[in-house]
């Protein structure tokens, strides 16, 4: 395909939801072409290993290079905040956004990502759908989106079980297996069997996560070989990267992706074409591509940046959400002092909801993460005690470590917003704080969950709150409505005011409900990957 | 004149501070594990100073540095001394880099992997035993680092 040609539809970005939309339209024999910047790991590709996190530890005498990293960019001494948790091998994802997406902000410090794959090469791989009750207020319910998360469960992997959690996670035919549960994780689910009666009473659910990890093999893909380095690399690919989906995309000859584009504006003539100009990150100039559609999927800040700029509407306030995350630093005393499993996955190894008032009421969710397969000096730095004997402590307990990530539901307030200055070079402008009675709430229900925890025999050592922007989920800039209001989409992802401008990444996603938004975003763009379809056809 | 006086003292400083990092190395290795780091492991941490360590002493971070390299006994009651200090000593994040350089080392494994089978009495006893360590060495160290912070 020339890049002169005008093609079918033109896809920003290279993430979970762009090659997610993209599917649906090159499946169909549409012409496509991906406009991205994909970025890629140029130093630690094909250096790891391949085997058990353990056996590296006991034998690879270069392990320093990608655990701690080349520029030892492993050993931080900052503040946790959004990318904390990114290991060396992953923090590529990152690279260029501080000099090609600048942020100006006090209170919102948001990771972006132009790497091929976008966050989703770094990403935890939750993927709890919504349920009719978390879509709430949307122009869109469950039944519009179950066909696509059978779709892209297909298409992506996704462990669980159906256990007690199903009420809050909803059925899925396509669904594998759960992945083992480590020592850590099993020794807390058992106890939560002994009292799952007076737990439930209380409105604490715990069962599988569902994961986008393999339990067996798919697509090319192999199953998770518990080796414990999903945090470190991608070998065997059983957990999902958005590149397993765009290397199926590269087999259709009608897509095509133009890399080392970043996309500025966009303009809708009166022949019907979208004209897209984009700057080449390597040199100084622009281009221009040609397409009978646009689907905008780089991501909320960046597709944000993107309409604003094209619609001209600088200065202008669009609202944000994102889910208010912490980290409950907890201590399982169900496995003080016992053996482990060596082998082990990396990911969540079980999921947590607080529900008092039931599954039909907003609930809470968490995901329990056990500290392994992470070095100790990372626990020791934050621990005030003198090192020789942090080091002693740390070997006894870590086996019984864990985190509890809780990621707090959000709604769009007058004290959450963003907006653009005019200029190529200038800032997302973002504020962002939570009112007085949303701590209140995201405390009380801390507090709750803490009471159910103790019944599980998990103390609570130490809760870290990673700042605003930390769970990642960046949504609501242009949010869905039924009503034909500037700077919204409609229930299908197109964007107001215009004939053939969608939007299928987190931004059109009016609200959070307290769940990862990556799989119903996945879903969300396989749907409107369909209608645009549908359109071009008609 | 002026300019070739610099360029003398340049790498004469610059030699002093390396010999000055490979002892410090030394020592932080025995402390934290009881091993004598091979070379390798000197260099990295040498090499590692200069990546993560660039910002320039505080008066405070200086003084209890220059105290442990004249008197290397006191290194552990200084660590104690800043360990709840807040914002990470210089002192504290030396070990941290140390801590981190000798984890990823496999002949180090044995001293400073996770123990996981220790069973319940055998924990209780070292967590116990370390934590009084740790608590009469942070009185002893807190003491030790006002006096060295203050002359």
């Amino acid at each position: 395909m020339s890049s002169d040609a005008v093609v079918d539809a033109i896809v920003v970005g290279s993430g979970p939801s762009a090659v997610n939309a993209a599917y649906p339209l090159v499946e169909a024999g549409l012409t496509v072409r991906m406009l991205d910047v994909g970025n890629r790991d140029a130093t630690y590709a094909g250096t790891i290993p391949d085997g058990p996190f353990s056996e590296l530890r006991r034998t690879d005498r270069d392990q320093h290079r990608y655990f701690l990293g080349e520029e030892l960019e492993g050993i931080g001494f900052g503040h946790t905040g959004a990318g904390a948790q990114l290991t060396p091998p992953r923090q590529y994802v990152c690279k260029d956004t501080d000099r090609l997406q600048p942020i100006a902000s006090n209170s919102f410090f948001p990771l972006q990502s132009l790497a091929e794959g976008g966050l989703g090469q770094a990403w935890g791989a939750g993927s709890p759908p919504f349920s009719a009750a978390d879509l709430a207020g949307f122009p869109i319910g469950l039944d519009d989106l179950q066909p696509h998360y059978e779709v892209v469960a297909d298409r992506i992997g996704i462990s669980g079980a159906r256990d007690d959690l199903m009420p809050f996670l909803g059925p899925m035919f396509a669904m594998q297996s759960p992945v083992e549960v480590d020592s850590n994780g099993e020794g807390i689910l058992r106890r939560y069997a002994a009292q799952r009666r007076a737990l439930n009473k209380t409105g604490v659910y715990l069962g599988h996560p569902r994961i986008a990890m393999l339990s067996r093999p798919h697509r090319g893909r192999l199953a998770n070989r518990s080796w414990d380095m999903d945090f470190w690399s991608d070998a065997g690919k059983s957990v999902y990267r958005p590149t397993w989906t765009l290397d199926e995309l590269k087999m259709f000859s009608n897509f095509s992706v133009v890399s080392r584009r970043l996309v500025r504006t966009f303009e809708e003539r009166a022949n019907g074409e979208v004209v897209v100009t984009a700057a080449n990150v390597d040199g100084s100039g622009t281009e221009q591509h040609r397409a009978r559609s646009l689907v905008l999927a780089a991501g909320t800040l960046g597709t944000t940046r993107i309409v604003l700029r094209s619609l001209s509407h600088f200065e202008r306030a669009v609202p944000l959400v994102c889910n208010p995350h912490s980290y409950a630093a907890l201590l399982n005393l169900n496995t003080l002092g016992e053996a482990v499993r060596d082998e082990r996955h990396s990911m969540a190894q079980f999921c947590l909801v607080h529900a008092p008032e039931g599954h039909a009421r907003p609930f809470t969710v968490g995901h329990f993460y056990s500290y392994r397969s992470l070095l100790l000096f990372r626990l020791m730095k934050d621990n005030p005690l003198p090192m020789r004997e942090n080091l002693t402590i740390m070997r006894h307990l870590s086996p019984s470590f864990g985190v509890l990530i809780l990621q707090h539901r959000d709604e769009p307030s007058s004290t959450k917003y963003c907006s653009l200055a005019e200029g190529d070079e200038a800032p997302l402008e973002i504020e962002y704080s939570l009112s007085a009675a949303e701590q209140l709430r995201n405390d009380a229900i801390e507090a709750d969950i803490a009471r159910g925890l103790r019944k599980l025999r998990c103390l609570k050592l130490k809760t870290m709150r990673p700042g605003h922007a930390a769970s990642v989920h960046y949504a609501g800039t242009l949010p869905m409505s039924s009503k034909d209001v500037e700077l919204t989409t409609d229930r299908d992802g197109r964007l107001h005011r215009t004939r053939r401008v969608y939007i299928a990444d987190g931004s059109v996603f009016p609200s959070l409900p307290s769940k990862g938004l990556t799989f119903t975003m996945m879903a969300n763009a396989d749907r409107i990957g369909c209608h645009v379809r549908s359109a071009l056809r008609a | 004149m002026v300019a070739t006086s610099r360029s003398h003292t340049a790498p004469i400083a610059a030699s002093r501070d390396l010999a000055d990092l490979r002892r410090e190395a030394v020592w932080l290795a025995r402390y934290l594990i009881d091993v004598e780091p091979p070379t390798d492991l000197v260099e990295r941490y040498v090499v590692a100073n200069a990546k993560v360590l660039r910002e320039t002493p505080t008066a405070r971070d200086a003084r209890i540095l220059a105290f442990v390299h004249a008197h290397p006994w006191s290194l552990g009651w200084l660590d104690a001394g800043t360990a709840l200090t807040r914002g990470a000593p210089l002192l504290r994040r030396k070990l941290v880099v140390m801590m981190a350089i000798l984890e990823a080392t496999p002949e180090f494994l044995e001293q400073t992997a996770p123990i996981d089978d220790a069973g319940i009495a055998a924990l209780a006893w070292r967590l116990g035993r370390a934590g009084a360590k740790a608590a009469a060495k942070i009185v002893g160290g807190t003491l030790l680092a006002a006096v060295v912070v203050r002359t």
